[in-house]
């Protein structure tokens, strides 16, 4: 287990020593138990660290924002930026270099293995046992392969594998493979195996299975996926939490935001709307699919868009159904290394589409 | 008038209503949301926490078509406009905050400049209350925004939650003519009911809330504190969606676009959407420039938009208390929190003598 001070104390060290800019990680909230993100840039701040498992959200995405500001700054920075990163985070900063979005030398990875265990789903605790509600909980933490959960009066000790992210349950990287300092342990795969945690944690794609079992027909797919639809509210949350969606212009936004003042009125006039504004079923499905089509062999599935979706619709499995096909079809792990080329932009000569070749 | 509903009765008494359409909070995919009710149904209870949409959408829904527009056959522009005319509906099981929240739609749609077709959705409508005995969020604050867990604000009727029955108060005539239509249903209220729902709103109003300090004092703090670094700060881990404007029971602010099917012939409908200050579209000029062009800048419009430009506007706060921004919101971005820092730094840093 790490020891958060241990945290602590590596990005004090590394603030201190000007080896970074700033530290992205996480710090207590003032809304109870739940980690929220946070940017220090003085080491006094260090001590404000946390490492729980409430830390569920992908720190990549403040990689992107801090790329935006420096854009704005034009300067290039002097120093790398730190950033905290579990194995899904540290897939995807691999996905923004291999794009070229951000280099290796920027980055200070202060790599976290998840080592046996993996990230609270808020949305499973309920009921999860005697006189537990999330409402009431004071903190979280980590203990071997279970969770501790403590209200004012009382304490749970739960197996994590009970109340963990269906993402971390599937995850087969849970220690980062790209860092520059690791914390915790690099657990072997046969002892995570060993581990009295259920099937699915072993099993990749598990859910994305479940659905499929359930809704076997085109017609039941449609039916599903139709009402989980028409309950999207266009907040574009799963969007703004996603690290891979950082085009400086979306095809959902109703005006361009690369708009100059060399702009003419005919260009934008002549603009093309792909995807009205109106939370209609149609325009609701061009979104979401589009969005699906251009996570193909990008997404590292750190289930952070069906996490925020406020009216909980199961994006994972739109992301996992195409981050199958890339594995299948041309054997392609997003997020494994900076060396391989990105999926989509790449060619094998044994394609099996002759398009291609 | 005062009446009580046996709790089992619920049912009966929506089927009573025959006259309305009834929506109720139910439990959908894991969302509580209201959805129609048929009468009659027994398992029907209110059981509901709070919903994860305000009740905004039934009189300012997410998608308006104010009307379509085409070309007649000799090739002139013709428009046919299309104001709503919904049959009466009546909404149960609406928060006391949520009440509060549709008189600054009201406010907003229907004092200064009448909206059609606001004004033809509301004018159909009728709310039925659920006092809450005790918050049913941990991020609730009503009691300092000018709200109460028992406020009627709002609502037509009112029902006051006395384990085994309701207290059911008329507010309105819209509620007079729904208890006379419920009357078969319903039954007198003695003063021992009323002793009892007495002692249920001191028990709420005792109950702990979240709490924006010196409230009176923040509309004046946060405009003092309009180029505090804070905002900036604040706003860091903030991701840019809109889930807290769009799940905002107050938040109205939309965008307006022609949705054209087919450019020849043409044809067509204009259509009001919601949109969020939270965009960065939303503020942009057609010069490219954007006044608002960072995180810090919205979270601020945010927040002063309901705790001080509406309160200069109106006299009240805009924002209810309910907590949903708080509890929805991706990264933990905390209104109340919010609006205590940036308050607290600016009274800090106002002359003692002031």
């Amino acid at each position: 287990m790490i020891d958060p001070e241990e945290l602590r104390t590596r990005a004090r060290d590394l603030l201190e020593g000007g080896q970074v800019r700033a530290v992205i990680g996480y710090r207590r909230g003032t809304r109870g138990w739940a980690a929220e993100p946070v940017v220090i840039t003085r080491s006094e701040e260090a001590q404000d660290l946390v490492w729980d498992p409430s830390c569920v959200h992908n720190l990549a995405l403040y990689l992107v924002q801090d790329r935006r500001r420096r854009g704005v700054l034009r300067g290039p920075p002097d120093r790398p930026i730190g950033i905290l990163a579990k194995g899904c985070d540290a897939r995807a900063i691999v996905v923004l270099m291999q794009e070229n979005y951000v280099q290796r030398d920027e980055v200070y990875i202060i790599g976290l293995s998840c080592e046996s265990s993996g990230m609270l789903d808020e949305r499973k605790l309920a009921g999860a046992a005697e006189g537990i509600d999330p409402q009431d909980l004071e903190a979280v933490d980590f203990e071997g392969d279970a969770f501790v959960l403590s209200s004012r009066h009382q304490q749970w000790r739960l197996p994590a594998a009970g109340v963990m992210a269906e993402r971390c349950l599937e995850c087969r990287n849970p220690c980062p493979k790209v860092h520059d300092t690791l914390l915790g342990k690099e657990p072997r795969e046969q002892e995570r195996r060993g581990q009295a945690l259920t099937p699915a944690m072993s099993d990749p794609f598990a859910e994305l299975q479940r659905f499929e079992q359930t809704a076997d027909s085109v017609e039941a797919r449609w039916d599903f996926w139709s009402r989980q639809f028409d309950r999207c509210i266009r907040c574009f949350a799963c969007r703004s939490v996603c690290p891979m969606c950082y085009c400086e212009e979306c095809m959902v936004d109703s005006i361009s935001f690369v708009v100059t003042p060399d702009t003419t009125a005919q260009e934008k006039a002549n603009r093309l709307r792909w995807i009205e504004r109106s939370a209609s079923r149609s325009d609701n499905i061009g979104y979401h699919l589009t969005r699906a089509l251009h996570l193909a062999g990008r997404c590292i599935d750190c289930g952070e868009c069906e996490r925020v979706c406020p009216v909980r619709i199961p994006l994972r499995l739109l992301n996992t159904k195409m981050e199958r096909e890339s594995r299948e079809r041309f054997g392609y792990e997003p997020g494994a290394s900076v060396e391989v080329a990105a999926l989509l932009s790449s060619f094998r000569d044994d394609d099996p589409n002759d398009f291609i070749r | 008038m005062e009446r009580i509903l046996d709790k089992g009765r619920l049912g009966a008494l929506v089927a009573a209503l025959a006259d309305w359409t009834v929506l109720a909070p139910a439990l959908q995919d894991g969302l509580w949301a209201y959805r129609p009710v048929a009468g009659g149904e027994a398992s029907l209870t209110l059981g509901h926490p709070n919903t994860v949409q305000p009740p905004k959408g039934q009189s300012f829904p997410q998608r308006e078509v104010f009307f379509t527009f085409d070309e007649t056959p000799d090739g002139q522009p013709r428009l046919t406009p299309l104001v709503p005319r919904p049959a009466p509906r009546v909404v149960f099981g609406v928060r006391p905050c949520d009440g509060q929240g549709l008189t600054h739609l009201d406010q907003v749609f229907g004092e200064e400049a009448p909206d059609a077709y606001y004004q033809a959705r509301r004018g159909t409508l009728a709310y039925v209350g659920l006092a809450c005995n005790s918050p049913p969020s941990r991020h609730c604050f009503c009691t300092c925004v000018g709200g109460s867990p028992f406020g009627e604000a709002g609502l037509d009727v009112l029902m006051i939650d006395l384990s085994d029955r309701y207290l059911v108060r008329a507010l309105t005539p819209v509620g007079e003519a729904l208890m006379t239509a419920g009357q078969g249903v319903l039954t007198e209220a003695g003063a021992q009911d009323r002793a009892e729902a007495q002692q249920r709103r001191l028990a709420a109003l005792a109950h702990p809330q979240r709490a924006v300090a010196a409230p009176q004092a923040v509309p004046e703090r946060l405009k003092a504190g309009f180029g505090s670094a804070l905002w900036e700060r604040l706003a860091q881990p903030c991701i840019g969606c809109g889930i807290c404007t769009f799940l905002c029971p107050t938040c109205h602010c939309f965008d307006i676009n022609d949705e054209v099917a087919s450019q020849s012939p043409v044809c067509g409908s204009r259509v009001r959407t919601w949109d969020s200050c939270q965009f960065p579209d939303f503020t942009m000029h057609t010069s490219g420039h954007n006044p608002r062009p960072d995180l810090g800048a919205r979270l601020r419009q945010r927040v002063s938009h309901k705790f001080q430009y509406y309160f200069e506007n109106h006299g009240v706060f805009q924002c209810t208390g309910c907590g949903r921004c708080i509890t929805a919101c991706p990264v933990g971005i905390d209104i109340v929190t919010v609006v205590n820092q940036v308050a607290a730094e600016a009274a800090a840093m106002q002359p003692a003598d002031s």
